[in-house]
């Protein structure tokens, strides 16, 4: 690519896609813009559709309706192994019958490429998955992460125009899941390739990605960069799904200029007005849990929402410690809080049974109407 | 070590029944392939003049080579035949393929005396391909090649041994993962290149293994080139046979089964070799 990109510029645009197997809809009206050189994460519970999705844009599905256009061209003529875009599987879904050289080199022996510029190329992926040395070695000798990465240079090796990832950190071990998704985005951003990301895993999708589509049951819930996304969930259930939400239930009591206040079995809630609702509408309330303050004898600052309650349970997390606090009969936030210094050596430890006041700002009150 | 104890235990009426039946008449017929036939009987020694015999009389090579290419034949055939039937079962008439498999089961139910009898039938000269032959106007006269003559004999082995040529090639094929075609055409790969390049190679086991069972069933077979060889459809198995019973020279006749069994052992691993080479001839 030479020359400036402008920023805005749509690589591929995804237009009102529909699918259904049978009664089942898979996916339902779908439509995005993706901008190039963009880390996109489809993001959703299983079923959500996001896998069958992104097989509609690589080829192995065809969708009832809809188009997708890449540089202003439509893609769905195209056979799977005409598209430029590449796919690196869940499963990795590398060749058991060939070395690793051969593997990643099969794309260019199909485009009948010379030996020596294959075999520069094959170099230069190697080392930019770090593996190199390993040209000779065969799939059942390599590791799940080894794997991984072979099946990413694989499909790197193609240039792509997007690469489309189907969960490719599923089947990996935590500490190497996080290593791999720092390498990836790495990778990415030193590539310039417009990513396609399907994930389950909302950690995942928030470290990596530039924009979130969430998905539910075929459509897209939110689409939104990880940071907005995270703190202005749009439903329910992308409050819950992203991280975690304190969620409650309750009446709007009152409508002011530019607040609400809820109530919640006897207690006033002081919330944002971003939904339109009228008094008397049931309404949920969702309330991050990094958001709730324990207020202690340091505390100066006051809050929006302020109120006392009993710590009925107290679970530590290594970093953080997770407080379940009750202030009245049927409502438990939960508190959590990074431990920066032992409380123990502060001598202010606080225990089950003890009474705590807590506090949250109105701008953390995100309400949603369903 | 208790589990192994019990493992070895279950397996013993098994280990038992094969040495019995197996092992131990199979090492008698060795030794005895080393003895002597006299005009008084049987000769315990050390000799090798068996197998040298095998080479005194044209007619014994001239038999062992027409065994061997009748059982070629018959095995390429249905390796031929099975590979697009388990092909399409696998990868386009999924639903196909119980009622197949039972089809293949129930071939298993009548007798192979039976089916040969039959088909020395179909291909007489009042058999019902002749008769068709002659009603559609192709022929006048019958053909007479079809019954007592080595394609009578290739005819009858594929029709009896295809069916269960397809099943190890059925089952390799079974084994290739779906994410690897998948995986080949997103690379690049048409139909057919994945085929080639993919799905072909992954399969060579289950060929090999299609081949070697119809290979070497039909070069020692000895009950169907009686029925429908004729005089030309003499192979191996018979004279074998004949050593064991008129001719009574039973070191001659383990000679020649050992034999043929150093003879097809050497002949499958060369077409193992072949089929290794023919898949690495394009190195990339």
């Amino acid at each position: 690519m030479t020359g400036t990109m402008p920023e805005n510029k749509s690589a591929f645009v995804l237009n009102e896609i529909c699918k259904n197997f049978g009664v089942v809809t898979a996916v339902k009206n779908f439509s995005l813009d993706v901008k190039d050189g963009e880390f996109i994460s489809l993001l959703g519970p299983s079923g959500c559709g996001k896998t069958t999705l992104l097989r509609i844009l690589a080829g192995f599905e065809t969708p009832d309706s809809g188009e997708v256009l890449l540089d202003g061209k439509s893609i769905l003529p195209l056979p799977a192994f005409k598209r430029p875009m590449n796919m690196v599987f869940q499963r990795y879904a590398l060749f058991p019958h060939m070395t690793v050289y051969e593997n990643i080199a099969f794309s260019q022996f199909l485009k009948k490429k010379p030996r020596e510029e294959t075999q520069e190329k094959v170099e230069k992926m190697l080392s930019l998955v770090q593996l190199e040395g390993f040209e000779q070695r065969k799939p059942d000798q390599l590791s799940g992460g080894q794997c991984q990465r072979i099946a990413l240079a694989r499909a790197l090796i193609n240039e792509p125009r997007v690469l489309l990832l189907d969960e490719p950190l599923g089947a990996l071990d935590l500490k190497i899941r996080k290593q791999m998704q720092i390498e990836l985005k790495n990778i990415q951003e030193k590539l310039k390739i417009t990513f396609i990301y399907v994930t389950h895993d909302q950690e995942e999708a928030l470290v990596m990605s530039d924009r979130i589509v969430l998905m539910k049951q075929g459509e897209i819930m939110q689409v939104d960069t990880p940071k907005r996304i995270y703190n202005h969930p749009n439903s329910r259930f992308a409050a819950t799904f992203i991280g975690e939400s304190n969620v409650l239930e309750g009446e709007v009591a009152h409508i002011h200029d530019d607040y609400l206040a809820i109530n919640v079995d006897g207690l006033q809630f002081f919330a944002q007005r971003t939904a339109e609702v009228k008094e008397g509408d049931k309404i949920f309330l969702a309330i991050r849990l990094e958001k709730v303050n324990r207020k202690d004898k340091k505390t100066t600052r006051s809050f929006d929402n302020q109120f006392q309650g009993k710590i009925e349970d107290v679970v530590f997390f290594g970093s953080s410690v997770k407080y379940y606090i009750r202030i009245s009969e049927n409502v438990t936030i939960i508190s959590e809080e990074t431990i920066v210094e032992e409380e123990s050596d502060r001598g202010e430890e606080k225990n089950i049974g003890d009474t705590v006041a807590i506090g949250f700002a109105k701008k953390d009150v995100n309400v949603f109407l369903e | 070590m208790k589990k192994e104890k019990k493992h070895i235990i279950l397996l013993t009426p098994l280990f038992t029944y094969f040495t019995f039946f197996f092992f131990a008449p199979m090492f008698v017929l060795f030794i005895y392939s080393f003895w002597l036939k006299t005009s008084t009987g049987l000769v315990p020694t050390f000799t090798l003049h068996n197998y040298l015999y095998i080479f005194s009389n044209k007619l014994y090579p001239i038999t062992i080579l027409r065994s061997i290419r009748i059982g070629f034949i018959t095995a390429i055939i249905c390796v031929i035949i099975s590979y697009p039937v388990a092909y399409s079962l696998t990868f386009k008439y999924k639903k196909l393929q119980d009622l197949v498999l039972y089809l293949i089961l129930i071939s298993l139910f009548s007798s192979y005396l039976v089916r040969v009898y039959a088909w020395k039938t179909i291909l007489g000269s009042n058999g019902i391909i002749n008769q068709i032959l002659k009603y559609i106007g192709v022929i006048e006269q019958p053909l007479t090649f079809l019954l007592f003559s080595p394609t009578a004999i290739i005819i009858t082995l594929v029709f009896i041994l295809t069916p269960f040529t397809i099943l190890p090639i059925f089952s390799s094929l079974q084994n290739i993962s779906v994410d690897l075609i998948e995986a080949a055409n997103d690379l690049g790969a048409n139909k057919f290149k994945t085929f080639y390049k993919i799905t072909l190679p992954l399969s060579m086991p289950g060929v090999i293994t299609g081949f070697i069972f119809s290979f070497t069933i039909s070069t020692g077979d000895y009950v169907t080139p009686q029925l429908v060889g004729g005089t030309e459809g003499l192979m191996i198995g018979r004279i074998i046979q004949d050593q064991f019973g008129m001719t009574y020279n039973w070191p001659f006749g383990s000679a020649l089964a050992y034999f043929m069994i150093f003879l097809l052992i050497f002949l499958i691993n060369c077409f193992i070799w072949i089929t290794s080479i023919l898949k690495l001839k394009r190195k990339f």
